[in-house]
């Protein structure tokens, strides 16, 4: 390829991705991602609870999705994106950003800790698990609305 | 016939007119009078500050009224800003100087010591269900904690809600001891503790009750859910029709009280984290009543 070809198809993608990111809806892939976040909190949740039988190989993989989603996932919130009545971030994640972001990473860094423990019983889940999800409530407080 | 000027008859109906508002004007004023407690009027025994401290944590008080009790919080309403008072021991802005008499008139009659009504934004239309002793309790905890200085600033309210006295007829529409459910004669002691939780100290009805238009409960709807007082959502249905929160068990409830966890492990959020971590320092006991109370309310009350 030609380098005024390449440069032409490296501006017709600079200009083609804002486009492409604009296309998908923010508020919907944030959403479906907590959904996940959620989903996989799930099997942890229930071997803290006793409901589930301890496995350590399922706490790990819950561990690394819940990393996977949250990873970049502040992208996903940008500066009007705000949806009055159907989404449930609050507007309070772009008036008040610097603790929502600051929240976030706090996020991260307990899953990257909680994957890199890898915990082999019970007793070492608990304290890595309680770590992970203080952070689920912390920013629920004040980013996400009740109910619906 | 008799004859009657009409300079006679014009001042007939305005003497009418006069006493007519003279009448409605003293009828205003005696039923909007502030009913306190007298002193000695109810009997307590010596205060327990332990219980008043679970008292202190079922009731939330830190929740609106900041950590440390300093008071400030502002809500905003369609009726206008209300501030959340200083209710830290602090005497001069707080409330260190109270008796047990002035704080008893505050929750159980909603009138502050210098005998105004308080506005309904403070739920005493719970707390008027509290018993004495309990309230008796919460007071000397509260004045174990360390004072605040920290003037809060005055409501801001239009007219005609700036009329204070006329809280009285409002308390004379919306303020009722009598529990909202009636239990079953042969109700357990747990039911009945959960009743008493919720209704009174808990204050839950406040924010999953939606309210008419004048700021009163629809007790027909009692837990059934209502708008966010905060703007945002939707504070949920908790009654056993609900949609979600109707499908969990009382142990499901118990849980998310004591830890915040849904049964699917989803977590608590809003306003609620606050009210969550204070009844996780009520006995499990309790919690377990909360939940038995919940799972007991009639489905009549809520469909209606």
């Amino acid at each position: 390829m030609s380098s005024l070809n390449k440069c032409v198809l490296v501006l017709a993608i600079a200009c083609l991705a804002p486009l492409v990111i604009a296309a998908d809806d923010p508020a919907e892939e944030r959403h479906e991602r907590m959904e996940k976040v959620g989903d996989a909190a799930g099997p942890v949740g229930g071997m803290l609870k006793g409901e589930l039988e301890f496995d350590a190989a399922v706490a790990l993989a819950s561990f690394v999705t819940m990393q996977q989603q949250v990873d970049g996932i502040g992208a996903l919130f940008p500066e009007g994106s705000y949806v009055a009545g159907e989404d449930r971030a609050t507007q309070a994640v772009w008036t008040n950003r610097a603790d929502f972001d600051q929240k976030m990473s706090d996020f991260s860094a307990a899953l990257d800790a909680a994957v890199a423990a890898n915990p082999q019983d019970l007793e070492a889940l608990k304290p890595v698990a309680q770590n992970v999800f203080k952070n689920c409530k912390a920013c629920h407080e004040d980013y996400r609305s009740p109910g619906d | 016939m008799m004859h009657v000027s009409s300079r006679a008859l014009v001042k007939f109906l305005g003497s009418c007119l006069g006493l007519g508002l003279l009448v409605f004007a003293l009828a205003f004023w005696w039923l909007t009078m502030p009913d306190q407690l007298k002193t000695g009027e109810l009997s307590y025994a010596e205060p327990d500050p332990i219980n008043g401290e679970q008292m202190f944590h079922a009731g939330s008080c830190a929740a609106c009224h900041e950590a440390d009790l300093r008071g400030g919080h502002e809500l905003d309403t369609e009726f206008g800003v209300f501030r959340v008072p200083n209710i830290s021991s602090d005497p001069e802005s707080g409330i260190g100087n109270w008796s047990t008499e002035d704080f008893l008139n505050a929750m159980l009659r909603g009138v502050s010591p210098d005998g105004q009504h308080y506005y309904p934004s403070f739920p005493y239309t719970s707390y008027v269900r509290m018993q004495v002793q309990d309230v008796a309790d919460l007071k000397a905890y509260m004045d174990s904690l360390p004072p605040v200085q920290n003037r809060v600033a005055a409501h801001e309210l239009g007219f005609p809600w700036n009329v204070r006295r006329g809280i009285g007829l409002w308390k004379l529409r919306y303020l009722n001891a009598e529990p909202v459910v009636q239990l079953a004669e042969d109700a357990g002691a747990d039911l009945q503790r959960g009743r008493y939780l919720v209704e009174g100290p808990g204050h839950c009805g406040e924010c999953h009750t939606e309210r008419d238009s004048f700021g009163g409960l629809r007790l027909q709807a009692w837990l059934a859910g209502a708008p966010n007082p905060d703007g945002e959502g939707k504070i949920p249905d908790i009654t056993p029709t609900a949609r979600e929160i109707g499908e969990w068990s009382a142990k499901d409830i118990a849980y998310y009280l004591e830890t915040g966890f849904t049964p699917d492990f989803d977590t608590v959020g809003g306003s609620m984290v606050a009210v969550q971590e204070n009844l996780a320092r009520l006995s499990p006991e309790d919690r377990g009543a909360i939940a038995a109370y919940l799972k007991a309310i009639p489905a009549s009350a809520a469909a209606e």
